[in-house]
């Protein structure tokens, strides 16, 4: 027996000693991969990303805003109105020459009235309406000749060009070639995006309204599905349409409730105008199960 | 958190006596208890192998020896000097009571037949003892050393989720080590409890071997004995 012991622990000793000598860990051979940057978002950060969509075709570089092919000029402040009728910016400039040039003939025959016509014009506005016709009725008929015929020019013109009541302008933004979309984007920038508690609480108003048959034996082929358009006022801007389709009196029944329940609903005061392009077409579905699951 | 903060501060020592050392105690006399029962299996495995290889040689040569037509009386004087095993230690028996029956005043023959029997059956149990002795260490450390080296490994492994809860990091880097070591423990059970299994169903199918080989011989030589009986009674 003792030699057998010995022999066995000789070779477990052995044994141990080469494998810790060729129990060699080696690690996995990886190759580095370089590391890729990746963002958590919710789903709700990611519905939001409409305002710069991830699958807008690319431009090899970035372009600047440019409308009309021309010299290159950075663009001016988006917030004024585009506009492109150059007639109106010459209105603006060429016609008045035209009077100015008639009025000097006239300017030089009578050059003791040197009152400026638009000041006059001016006053005259100011003054009130009786003391101005008593003016007119009291002054004497020569000087009451003279000022009309500059007074119909006048008023057309340079009044008009005093008072431009134009919208504030800019000139088209100018470049190479013609490129509307700034950057990536949608044009109305916001998420379109209905919040939670609008839906929960346009949800509650149509099911506190919607009176289904009670007793439905399969509630789950009850489901309704109703296309509404609302106006910005929160009112249907047509008749809601009923979308699925079904058949039984029960059915109909339900579905005459639901469009009840949308016209009564009226108006959508819970939607906000904000998200106005979220709702202004909407699908609404009525479960029963919804309902009866409370 | 970089991958550097990640990593433990020191990289695992992976290699066995590292996996040792860094192991629960609990684990570590797991992992000692099983290393010694690998070793006494080991040694039990030797020690019968050399058994039985012995036992075999032994038995045929006495065998030749006693079908070689030579007189009983002279084999039982060659080998009753010594200590004997296997069959001669059976044939030594028998021959003993024969002569014990033969040498006395009273010639007792009546129940000679069945004392030579009763002899030989002893003998039988205790040859058959000798060769079972220490099978059952085999055959109890082929069952239970997977246990045992699976309790180690749950010790382990419920230390190492420990220290990760402890550490609040699930890092692979850092539970690794922990389940590695836990697994060694394992490891060894089996690596015990493997040939221990083996060499029991060896060693039991060589013991039964032996056994119907001696049972064999018994009946052989009762047979020829009452023989003798009969023509001398």
């Amino acid at each position: 027996m003792r030699k057998g012991l010995a022999i066995s622990a000789v070779l477990h000793a052995a044994v141990l000693l080469w494998g810790m000598l060729t129990f060699d860990v080696s690690p996995f051979e990886t190759a580095t991969a370089e590391s890729v940057p990746v963002d958590f978002i919710s789903t709700e950060d990611f519905s939001k990303l409409t305002a710069g969509i991830k699958s807008a075709p690319k431009p090899e570089t970035p372009k600047p805003l440019v409308e009309k092919v021309a010299d290159k000029k950075p663009a001016p402040e988006p917030a004024e109105k585009v506009t492109e009728k150059k007639e109106i910016v010459t209105a603006s400039t060429a016609e008045p020459p035209p009077p100015a040039e008639a009025k000097k003939p006239e300017k030089a025959d009578k050059p003791e009235q040197k009152v400026d016509p638009i000041a006059e014009a001016l006053k005259k506005e100011e003054k009130k309406d009786k003391p101005a016709q008593k003016k007119a009725e009291t002054t004497p008929l020569p000087p009451r000749k003279r000022p009309p015929p500059p007074q119909p020019k006048f008023d057309p013109t340079k009044v008009a060009a005093l008072l431009d009541k134009r919208d504030p302008q800019r000139n088209a933004a100018t470049g190479e070639e013609i490129n509307r979309t700034p950057s990536l984007g949608a044009p109305s920038g916001n998420s379109p995006q209905l919040s939670q508690s609008e839906l929960d609480a346009l949800r509650a108003r149509l099911m506190q309204l919607w009176n289904p048959p009670i007793g439905i034996r399969n509630a789950g082929e009850m489901i309704i599905r109703i296309r509404v358009l609302v106006g910005r006022d929160g009112r249907l801007t047509a008749p809601p349409m009923v979308i699925t389709s079904g058949r039984g009196t029960t059915y109909e029944s339900a579905r005459d409730s639901a469009v009840r329940a949308v016209f009564r609903a009226q108006p959508f005061d819970m939607l906000r105008p904000e998200t106005y392009e979220t709702w202004r077409d909407m699908e609404i579905t009525f479960d029963p199960r919804d309902m009866f699951r409370g | 958190m970089t991958p550097a903060e990640l990593a433990p501060a020191v990289a695992p020592d992976l290699s066995i006596w590292g996996l040792f050392l860094q192991a629960h105690w609990v684990v570590k006399s797991v992992m000692l208890g099983l290393l010694a029962c690998s070793i006494w299996v080991w040694a039990i495995a030797i020690d019968k192998t050399i058994l039985y290889a012995r036992t075999k040689r032994a038995m045929d040569r006495f065998e030749n020896s006693f079908w070689s037509g030579q007189s009983l009386e002279e084999l039982y004087r060659s080998l009753s000097s010594r200590p004997t095993h296997s069959m001669a230690a059976l044939f030594v028996a028998a021959m003993r009571e024969w002569k014990r029956s033969f040498e006395g005043q009273a010639r007792s023959f009546a129940g000679l037949q069945m004392r030579i029997e009763k002899v030989m059956d002893v003998t039988i149990a205790r040859e058959i003892e000798r060769l079972e002795r220490r099978l059952l260490v085999l055959a109890t450390v082929g069952s239970a050393g997977p246990f045992i080296g699976l309790f180690g490994t749950v010790w382990g492994i419920m230390n190492s989720f420990q220290s990760i809860a402890a550490s609040k990091n699930t890092s692979l880097a850092v539970v690794a080590p922990g389940i590695a070591e836990a697994l060694f423990a394992t490891a060894i059970g089996l690596v015990a409890a493997i040939p221990a299994t083996i060499f029991y169903n060896k060693f039991v199918a060589e013991v039964n071997k032996q056994a119907a080989r001696l049972e064999g011989f018994a009946d052989e030589f009762a047979a020829i004995l009452s023989r003798q009986i009969d023509e001398r009674g």
